[in-house]
């Protein structure tokens, strides 16, 4: 196994904790009444849209999950654009479409945007991954999603579609244990990882909560996908620290299991990790989380000035 | 519509294969995928020649995944290319209904509008004999699918500049070709023929009564037409050649002149998209009509498989013919 530099280490760090801190801010608008729709936090899995985002060019393809805005994050999206998503006003990538739950796209960060039907994602990769090959370049698409997506139809046809093709894709799938309330093992045969046998790829499950972990699969992934050689499934293991939404009473699982979760924080362990092999210390992680809070507080104050829509932009952007 | 220039003589299925042979000409990201649409040409004969023509990168066959077929269309149009798609029967749209009705139709809207999705799903439809599952004509149930387009040929000329249209624009288009149509044969005008999406035609001029019709419905509209003209009846045919964009001057403009409208379509009655046509007319055009506009449709019961049966249930001429006797 390759080692990781130390400042791809530092980056995957303040990655985590831009999504962190986002986060967070997420759901102080959301108290203060400033988000108009819904928000599925995603507190605890910022190991994996850090690490699985991390490997790619500007021009990979990403589609991206529902479970926090950590992979567009990752891909380099204006804060400033996503949180103005979030408010529903005209500073939004959408201007002024989305809120909260988001349907964001920057074609020109790879972003392909997002559907709230689960699922949408996996035809949408197959067919970037497609238009990647068909128009020669080297291109590759990383495509998200849960494990209670997992189980839509459209993931075996596009998986296979994809496989049988050699398109490169990487399928990542967050397997957090949990569909909204229901468990994987009552919902899921077998292990996730497994089916990759079943088209002919490579398969590997990884501990998501160590973004280490998740950015040496993803980049061998890529690396493969790059050189033509298809996709890969990767089942990254995590855990989800909050409800499945802000107000959910999680009556599926003890409050001894949630409680327990706080020690497998993905930022905490790393930051351990990094003062304990010398690579910062305790007083620059303490920095860099000051500066990224500065960046994010920056992003909600451009946002926060602009205007809500008016009624005539439910008509823009329909037909060309 | 015959022109005073050259024409050349094809039959339906051949003019969706010149269209699409011209413009993969013309354009190196269209491509072509589906089931059975490489080696085989097509279940239909409408692109029978592409693979060697284009080789197997831009003529594909694929998994039978209808889901697929259409989602990874959309990904492939975001992503600077243009396929056209094709269900081996429109009847499948059930599978592939989240990604035609949500993906195709909205992606575009939902994302801000920072891209387009220049597709071309092509839908077989109608009555052949393959039972009720497979022969629907289900172009009504994406009436309120806002942000594609509907586009329905009903002869060979229509066809070949329609579909050549449809590729050429950045909107999404589901293109409805009526099965019992691809044997047809048409005149066809000669070099790059290109019909204009969201303009109806008058198939044949009338005074008396409009007859608003598409797909296979406007040839027995226009059988009908020429049995009434013996009767001294004289009937206008117009053909939206698609439900959206909906030419509404042009049908407007004939009920204003005849005052009088039966509207055709092979769809069931109910849910059928001439209900829609009918409200628009009620609410914009009431003033102008003399009688009640008379619907022309398949009973409401499902296609039954036996050709047989399918004769006393499928609208013909002869049902066109006695709806316009029955006007005041
Ligand atoms: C096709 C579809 N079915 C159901 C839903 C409602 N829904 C939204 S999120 C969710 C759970 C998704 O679970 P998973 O894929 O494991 O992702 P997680 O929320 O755990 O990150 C459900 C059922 C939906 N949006 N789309
Ligand atoms: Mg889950």
């Amino acid at each position: 196994m390759t080692a990781i530099s130390p400042a791809t280490l530092l980056e995957l760090y303040e990655s985590m904790v831009t999504m962190k801190l986002w986060d967070q801010t997420a759901l102080r608008l959301l108290q203060e009444g400033r988000v108009l729709a819904g928000y599925h936090s995603g507190r605890g899995q910022e190991a994996i849209p850090a690490g699985g985002v991390a490997p790619l060019r500007r021009d990979d393809y990403l589609m991206y999950a529902h479970r926090g805005f950590g992979y567009t994050i990752a891909k380099g999206m204006s804060l400033a654009a996503m949180f103005g998503d979030l408010m529903a006003n005209t500073a939004g990538a959408t201007g002024g479409l989305g809120a909260g739950i988001p349907h964001f796209a920057d074609p020109e960060l790879g972003i392909l945007g997002q559907g709230g039907t689960l699922g949408s994602c996996f035809g949408i990769a197959t067919g970037a991954a497609f238009s990647a090959k068909y128009r020669g370049t080297d291109q590759v698409v990383v495509c998200f999603f849960g494990d209670g997506t997992a189980n839509r139809g459209a993931f075996h046809e596009s998986v296979n579609a994809a496989a049988a093709w050699k398109l490169p894709v990487v399928w990542i799938c967050e397997n957090n244990g949990y569909a909204v309330s229901v468990p994987v093992a009552e919902s899921t045969a077998g292990r996730i990882v497994d089916r990759a046998v079943g088209y002919g790829m490579p398969g590997v499950r990884i501990d998501g909560m160590d973004v280490t972990e998740v950015y040496r699969a993803t980049c061998e992934a890529v690396d493969r996908a790059r050189a033509g050689e298809g996709p890969t499934l990767i089942e990254a293991m995590c855990h989800r620290f909050r409800g499945h939404y802000e107000g959910d009473p999680q009556v599926y699982r003890t409050e001894e299991e949630t409680e327990r979760l706080s020690a497998l924080d993905p930022i905490t362990n790393l930051a351990a990790r990094l003062v304990a092999d010398g690579i910062a210390t305790e007083e620059r992680l303490g920095e860099l989380e000051v500066g990224v809070q500065d960046t994010i507080d920056r992003a909600v104050e451009e946002a926060s000035s602009a205007p809500m829509p008016g009624p005539e932009r439910i008509y823009e952007g329909l037909y060309v | 519509m015959s022109q005073a220039t050259a024409t050349r003589t094809l039959t339906f299925s051949q003019a969706i294969r010149e269209a699409l042979a011209e413009e993969m000409k013309r354009d190196d990201r269209v491509f072509v995928w589906g089931e059975d649409v490489a080696v085989y040409g097509g279940i239909y004969g409408a692109t029978a020649g592409l693979l060697e023509e284009f080789g197997p990168e831009r003529v594909i066959d694929t998994p039978i995944s209808e889901t697929m077929i259409v989602g990874a269309a959309v990904g492939a149009a975001i992503t600077g290319l243009r396929p056209v798609a094709e269900l081996q029967s429109s009847g499948y749209f059930g599978i592939a209904m989240d990604e035609l009705y949500h993906k195709v139709a909205r992606w575009r809207y939902m994302h801000g509008g920072v891209f387009t999705v220049p597709l071309v799903i092509r839908l077989p439809e109608g009555a052949k004999g393959a039972g009720p599952e497979h022969d629907v004509s289900p172009e009504a149930l994406f009436l309120s699918a806002s942000g594609a387009y509907v586009v329905i040929p009903s002869d060979p000329a229509d066809a070949l500049g329609l579909m050549k249209s449809s590729i050429r624009d950045d909107n999404p288009v589901l293109f409805f070709e009526h099965a019992g149509l691809y044997a047809h044969r048409g005149e066809v005008p000669s070099g790059d023929h290109l019909v204009p999406l969201g303009q109806a035609a008058v198939k044949r001029e009338g005074s008396d009564v409009t007859v608003i019709a598409w797909s296979r419905m406007v040839g027995e509209s226009l059988r009908a037409a020429e049995q009434l003209e013996a009767e001294g009846i004289d009937v206008e045919v117009v053909d939206p050649r698609g439900l959206r964009p909906l030419d509404l001057d042009t049908i407007l403009e004939s009920v204003a002149k005849t005052g009088r409208v039966v509207i055709a379509h092979e769809a069931p009655k109910t849910g059928g998209a001439g209900g829609e046509v009918a409200a628009i007319i009620a609410e914009e055009a009431l003033e102008y009509l003399e009688s009640p506009i008379i619907r022309v449709a398949s009973a409401d019961v499902p296609i039954p498989q036996s050709r047989y049966l399918q004769q006393f249930l499928i609208p013909t001429a002869a049902s066109v013919t006695e709806a316009v006797r029955r006007l005041d």
